[in-house]
């Protein structure tokens, strides 16, 4: 009886929603429109070949000749939605934009795609990462601000999933690369933070843990292409116990991060 | 009259030609050895680039809704949430969440009044950080003229669940189909594996969760 009248409920929700829909125009032009945006481009290249969606595995069907213009609507990935005069949309490949179009005022609408010199010039980053914690699974997320160079300053949070505990770990720390224009470029890491430690115990009724932890590291970065690249990064854990003596721990993990 | 003032403008006009070429040519002369002059003038003034103009949609939000199979606990309804990020046209990084409620184990129906788990260990959460792979991007035709892209995509990744009062690394690997109304909202069904090493019912063993699930998305 319960479950029917959340259902019921849920209904009534659901139906509210869809009726405050066409009152809010903005929602649903950003839903159902193609986003007209203000930016029109003419073709300056022999021709630019359009498909059907944004990517190499849908069709070409149309193609734009040299003179004709272009309104842009929105961007997916590498590819931009454009819209010509007689109303036809199709996709259009970002770098053929950029080389084969101009604006009305001779300006070039679309930058190339982000390659590594976009990555060397990088503002920051968001990494993802899967490792060992001394035998245990981790899986980490990290954003960073990448303030020269060289220099970075990173917030990671890590979640250590083992048989026996639990551990989860914030941390600060500062990052530098001595070669920031490599490809595979290395870098080295220090800081600290806080790791939160609950033993799972079937038998023994446990307390939890809260220790400050320090740390230093090594790790690798490869651009792989766009907006991303792969990180590698070996860290040396020291966590500050109230007993006599201290903890080390060893960890090694993987991840995919994206830079902005 | 006329003839003279133009005489002593062209004298001046040569006169100062010269100066400016005694003044100018060593310079000139270093430059030219420098650097080749260009064959062809820019009939545009390179400018700079301005991404802005264009609105980019490279992120999609996703509710999500279906059945998950819950070893030895029954099927249970299932829902939670997904946010994607398209990092290329065929690679996408996927953060998802899920919730769910085990149902009675068959010894726990058998039984009557027996009970494994309290009711609050019973609460199946998850997390999960995936990358997902457009393998087969494609169009479906419809009568009466419609059109809709859709994609065929592979996802794999691992996080943690939380059940029966136990925290364990979690991977999952599945499939999925998505099917775009307009480029901003789209439909998904999704199939997935997730697996974890627990030891809830004694002895340790790999449970193997199936999800079956719904969703409905928009990109911003």
């Amino acid at each position: 009886m319960g479950l029917r009248s959340l259902a019921r409920q849920g209904l009534l929700v659901v139906c509210c929603l869809l009726w405050s829909l066409p009152l809010r125009a903005g929602v649903l032009d950003w839903l159902w429109s193609s986003g007209e945006g203000p930016a029109e481009v003419v073709v300056t290249a022999p021709y630019v070949e359009w498909r059907t969606g944004p990517a190499i595995g849908y069709p070409v069907f149309h193609a734009s000749e040299k003179g004709e213009w272009l309104t842009l609507l929105k961007q997916k990935t590498r590819w931009i939605k454009v819209r010509d005069s007689r109303d036809r949309e199709g996709w259009v490949l970002q770098d053929d934009l950029s080389t084969g179009t101009l604006t009305a005022d001779g300006q070039v609408a679309i930058g190339p795609r982000p390659d590594r010199d976009d990555f060397t010039d990088r503002g920051g980053e968001v990494v993802a990462m899967m490792g060992d914690f001394e035998g245990a699974a981790a899986i980490s997320a990290a954003a960073s601000w990448q303030f020269t160079h060289n220099l970075a300053l990173e917030v990671q949070a890590s979640q250590v999933l083992g048989s026996r505990s639990e551990i989860r770990l914030a941390n600060l720390s500062i990052q530098h690369q001595p070669f920031p224009g490599w490809r595979l470029t290395p870098y080295l890491t220090m800081g600290g933070g806080y790791a939160w430690i609950s033993p799972k115990a079937t038998l023994a009724q446990t307390e939890r843990r809260q220790n400050p932890t320090a740390h230093i590291g090594l790790g690798l970065r490869y651009y792989v292409a766009d907006r991303y690249f792969l990180r590698a990064e070996v860290r040396d854990y020291k966590v500050f116990t109230d007993r006599t003596t201290n903890e080390e721990v060893t960890e090694w993990k993987l991840g995919l991060g994206i830079f902005f | 009259m006329e003839t003279r003032t133009r005489y002593f403008l062209l004298k001046v006009i040569i006169a100062s030609a010269f100066a400016l070429a005694i003044v100018a040519t060593p310079e000139d002369a270093l430059a030219q050895s420098e650097r080749e002059p260009p064959l062809i003038e820019p009939d545009v003034e390179p400018q700079p680039v301005e991404q802005a103009l264009v609105d980019s949609e490279n992120f999609e939000v996703a509710a999500v809704a279906g059945w998950l199979n819950i070893e030895d606990f029954g099927s249970s309804f299932m829902y939670g949430g997904r946010l994607t990020y398209n990092i290329s046209e065929s690679f996408f990084v996927e953060a998802g969440l899920g919730f769910a409620e085990a149902e009675d184990t068959s010894f726990e129906r058998l039984a009557g009044d027996v009970q494994l788990l309290p009711d609050d260990d019973r609460d199946y959460r998850w997390y999960n950080l995936n990358l997902g792979y457009r393998l087969l991007p494609g169009e479906a035709f419809f009568p009466g003229g419609y059109v809709f892209n859709t994609n065929f995509y592979l996802t794999a990744g691992a996080g943690a669940t939380d059940f029966a009062g136990d925290n364990r690394f979690t991977i999952n690997y599945g499939a999925g189909y998505q099917m775009l109304f307009t480029d901003s909202l789209s439909a998904h069904i999704n199939v997935r594996q997730h697996l974890f090493d627990s030891d809830i019912l004694g002895e340790d063993k790999t449970f193997v969760n199936t999800e079956v699930s719904a969703a409905i998305s928009v990109f911003f």
